[in-house]
C-alpha cells in the first residue's frame, strides 16, 4: 500500500488463468460469457465415505501437452498439479505480453506465486503411500513438490526471473496479496516487471475430509447471495498477471491491458472464520483512495462472494459501508457461481475477470441467483452477464482469519 | 552384461534427458548428465526394483556412484547381503 508516497505507475500486460471453466484466458472468458458452471460430481480419487460430493475440479489438464515446451525446468511435469497450474498461467500471461524469455534484465523481474496450501495431494500421496502402503520411501520429488514455493520457482526458473521471488500464503486473499506486493515492487523503484498470482489444486480426500468438518461446503453448488445459498465449492485452479512499469510496458511497446490503480490491505484481527465489517471497508476504501478515485467511480465489483452464509451478507454490508448510495448502483457479481472457489488462486483468477471485462465491456454475471438472499439487496447482476461501459473495477478477496485485499484497476493510460 | 547390469543401465536410461545406447560398464555417470536430482531419483527406483535400500547421502562423494559398473557392483553387493541376512533368518 502507498502510505501516501506517490511512485511509478504500474500496469497489467499480461493475463493467464487455467480454471475448471477453461484452461486459457480465451477459453475461461467464453464460458463466463456463456454463464457456464464448473461444478461436476467429485471424481478422481476413492470418494470412501465423503459427504461432499461435488467440486470444480479441473480435469482435462494434461502437463505434457499444455508445458511440453518447457526449456529451462526441466522437471515441471514432474511437479505437483498446483505447481502446473501456475506454470501454464504463467506461460500464456508472458505470451500475452509479449515478453521475450528469458527476460532481458532478470534481476528488475519478481515473480510472486502464492498458494494457500501448496503441494497438498503430493503430502495426501506420501502419506498414504507411508502410512497405508507401507511403502518403505515416499517419491524422491515429494518434498519439492510439496513446498508452498514450488510454484515460483518453476515459474522463475522458466522465464529466468532472478529478482524476488517467492511466495504469498494468506488463505482465499492469496493471490491479491502477490498482485499486491508484486505492484509495490514496481511502483517503488525495485523491480519493473513482475509475474504474480496464484495456484491452488488440493482436492483430494483428505482435504475434503477437512473442509467437511468445518461445515462451509454446500452439497449442491455455489450460488453467492442467493437465499438458497449453503457453503461454497472448492475449485482447482491459477490466476496469473504479468505487470510492468508503465515506462518499462511503453518502451517495449506492449499493448497494456490496464492500470493497477489501488490496492488496499487490512486484517479483522478478530476472529479465524468470523469477519468484521471494518477489515473490508478499510481493504477497499485503502484501494479507492489510492486509486486516486471516488467510489461512485467504481463501475463493476467482482466480490468474493463464496456463498456462505456468512462472507456474502457481511461483504455486502461492508460494500454498502463504503460505497454508501452508490453501492446500490455498483454492478457486483460473484464469478464464483462459475469456477467455483480456487481458495488462495481466487484472486488471481478474478483479477483476470475483471481485467477481460474492462476490456470487453461486459460485467459478468451470478449464476444461480434466482432469489436474493437475507440481507443480500445489492445489484449482483443475476444470471445473465451485463454489456456496460466499465472505467474502474474493483476485485475483493476476503480470506480466512480475517486477511483482507482489494484491487482496483483503471483503463489503459 | 548381466541381468542386475542390464536392469541398472534401464533405470539409468529412464532418468536421462537423452538416453544414449553406448553405456557400458566403464561408463562415468558424469558423462551421462546425471544431476543429483536425478541420482535421488535413480537411487529410489533401484531401491524399488531390487528390494534393497542403498546408503546413499547427496551431500558426500560417493565410490559407488562413479561409474555404471560400480553403481552394479554396489547394487549386486547390497543383494548378496540381504540374501545372507534372510538365510541367516
Amino acid at each position: 500500500m502507498s502510505n501516501g508516497k506517490p511512485g511509478r505507475r504500474v500496469v497489467v500486460t499480461g493475463l493467464g488463468v487455467v480454471t475448471p471453466i477453461g484452461s486459457t484466458v480465451p477459453e475461461f472468458w467464453a464460458s463466463l460469457k456463456a454463464g457456464k458452471s464448473g461444478v461436476t460430481p467429485l471424481a478422481g480419487f476413492p470418494l470412501d465415505d465423503l459427504k461432499i460430493l461435488i467440486a470444480a475440479q479441473i480435469k482435462d489438464f494434461d502437463p505434457k501437452q499444455r508445458l511440453k515446451h518447457f526449456k529451462r525446468d526441466r522437471i515441471i511435469t514432474l511437479a505437483d498439479r498446483y505447481s502446473w497450474f501456475a506454470a501454464a498461467a504463467a506461460d500464456e500471461a508472458i505470451k500475452m505480453a509479449g515478453l521475450e524469455m528469458p527476460l532481458a534484465d532478470p534481476y528488475r523481474s519478481a515473480c510472486i506465486i502464492g498458494s494457500g496450501a501448496g503441494g497438498l495431494t503430493t503430502f495426501e500421496t506420501a502419506y498414504r503411500d507411508l502410512f497405508i502402503h507401507n511403502k518403505r520411501a515416499t517419491h524422491p520429488l515429494t518434498l519439492l513438490r510439496i513446498i508452498g514455493s514450488s510454484a515460483a520457482a518453476h515459474v522463475g526458473i522458466e522465464f529466468g526471473v532472478k529478482g524476488p521471488t517467492f511466495a504469498t500464503c494468506s488463505a482465499c486473499s492469496t493471490a491479491t496479496h502477490a498482485i499486491g506486493i508484486a505492484r509495490d515492487y514496481i511502483r517503488d523503484g525495485m523491480a519493473d516487471v513482475a509475474i504474480a498470482g496464484a495456484s491452488e489444486s488440493v482436492i483430494n480426500y483428505g482435504t475434503m475430509k477437512a473442509w467437511q468438518a468445518l461445515h462451509v461446503l454446500s452439497p449442491e453448488g455455489c450460488f453467492p447471495f442467493a437465499k438458497k445459498r449453503n457453503g461454497t465449492v472448492l475449485a482447482d485452479g491459477a490466476g496469473i498477471l504479468v505487470l510492468e512499469s508503465l515506462e518499462h510496458a511503453q518502451a517495449r511497446g506492449a499493448t497494456i491491458l490496464a492500470e493497477l490503480r489501488g490496492f488496499g490491505m487490512a486484517s479483522d484481527s478478530q476472529d479465524m472464520v468470523k469477519p468484521t465489517i471494518e477489515g473490508p471497508s478499510v481493504a477497499m476504501q485503502t484501494a479507492i483512495e489510492e486509486a486516486g478515485i471516488t467510489p461512485d467511480q467504481v463501475d463493476y465489483l467482482n466480490a468474493h462472494g463464496t456463498a456462505t452464509a456468512d462472507n456474502d451478507i457481511n461483504e455486502t454490508k461492508a460494500i454498502k459501508n463504503v460505497f454508501k448510495d452508490h453501492a446500490y448502483k455498483l454492478a457486483i457479481s460473484s464469478t464464483k457461481s462459475m469456477h467455483g472457489h480456487p481458495l488462495g488462486a481466487g484472486g488471481g483468477i478474478e483479477a483476470v475477470a475483471t481485467i477481460m471485462a474492462m476490456r470487453e465491456s461486459w460485467a459478468p454475471p451470478t449464476i444461480g441467483l434466482d432469489e436474493p438472499g437475507e440481507g443480500c439487496d445489492l445489484d449482483y447482476i443475476p444470471n445473465v452477464g451485463r454489456e456496460m461501459k466499465l472505467r474502474y473495477a474493483m476485485s475483493n478477496s476476503l480470506a480466512f482469519g480475517g486477511l483482507n485485499t482489494s484491487l482496483v484497476f483503471g483503463p489503459a493510460p | 552384461m548381466d541381468e542386475v547390469a542390464t536392469k541398472v543401465i534401464e533405470i539409468l536410461k529412464k532418468h536421462m534427458k537423452e538416453p544414449r545406447d553406448d553405456i557400458s560398464l566403464d561408463t562415468q555417470l558424469t558423462d551421462l548428465k546425471i544431476e543429483s536430482l536425478d541420482l535421488a531419483m535413480i537411487v529410489f527406483d533401484i531401491e524399488d526394483g531390487f528390494g534393497i535400500e542403498i546408503p546413499y547421502n547427496a551431500n558426500e562423494e560417493v565410490e559407488a556412484f562413479k561409474t555404471v559398473g560400480s553403481v552394479v557392483d554396489r547394487v549386486k553387493s547390497l543383494i548378496a547381503a540381504k540374501q545372507a541376512s534372510a538365510a541367516k533368518a
